[in-house]
């Protein structure tokens, strides 16, 4: 069983970012993605780390105010794109899709990557079974 | 008169449910309107309109998510 509070701090960068670059290899309708620690860190994201940090931080926020406990997936979806955040085995991950993106893919992908980084895996473990060469 | 080749029943089954799927994607295009939704552990989720206060909050957040993504070189 993954130790949920040890989790987030164990994962080195480097196999955040490949479990990045592996999601976005898998979703064609992919804008950017953030993976984060258990504090808030951002680990691995697709550009500006710091502002992805204040606004994933934003976005979680927000979301735990809207009830009564923290969430544990997010999907917002606007006229301009759609958003996924999913909080998995002490880590977080977000992703920002072009609209219509199949929820259900992309949190299963989501959450299979968060899972294997947390496991001490590369993260490469998530959608179709770690099929990469 | 001999009936249908079992090659083609399948063909002809799966174009059918293609068909449904590219129907089914077609109206989801036009008929969703923006949403936001919370899942929580156990499998609950809830809605937050647009004009709820946490809905609001929540549409604006997501907005600034979009607008760094965009701006990350593809």
């Amino acid at each position: 069983m993954v130790d949920t509070a040890k989790a987030g701090r164990s994962v080195p960068g480097g196999a955040a970012e490949r479990a990045l670059a592996f999601l976005a290899e898998m979703s064609p309708d992919l804008r950017g993605a953030a993976i984060l620690d258990a504090s808030g860190r951002v680990l691995a994201a697709s550009d500006e780390p710091r502002r992805w940090e204040e606004d994933v931080a934003a976005l979680l926020a927000v979301a735990d105010r809207a009830g009564e406990e923290p969430v544990e997936q997010v999907h917002i979806a606007t006229e301009q794109g759609e958003v996924f955040a999913i909080r998995n085995a002490g880590l977080a991950a977000v992703a920002v899709t072009d609209r219509f993106a199949l929820a259900s893919v992309l949190f299963f992908d989501l959450r299979s990557i968060l899972r294997d980084l947390a496991g001490g895996g590369d993260g490469l473990a998530g959608g179709d079974g770690g099929g990469a060469a | 008169m001999s009936p249908a080749k079992p090659h083609r029943v399948l063909l002809e089954r799966v174009s059918g449910y293609a068909d449904e799927a590219a129907a089914y994607m077609r109206r989801r295009r036009v008929s969703r309107r923006p949403f936001a939704r919370l899942y929580y552990p156990g499998g609950r989720s809830a809605d937050h309109a647009v004009d709820s206060i946490s809905g609001g909050e929540l549409f604006v957040a997501a907005g600034r998510l979009i607008e760094v993504a965009e701006r990350t070189p593809q």
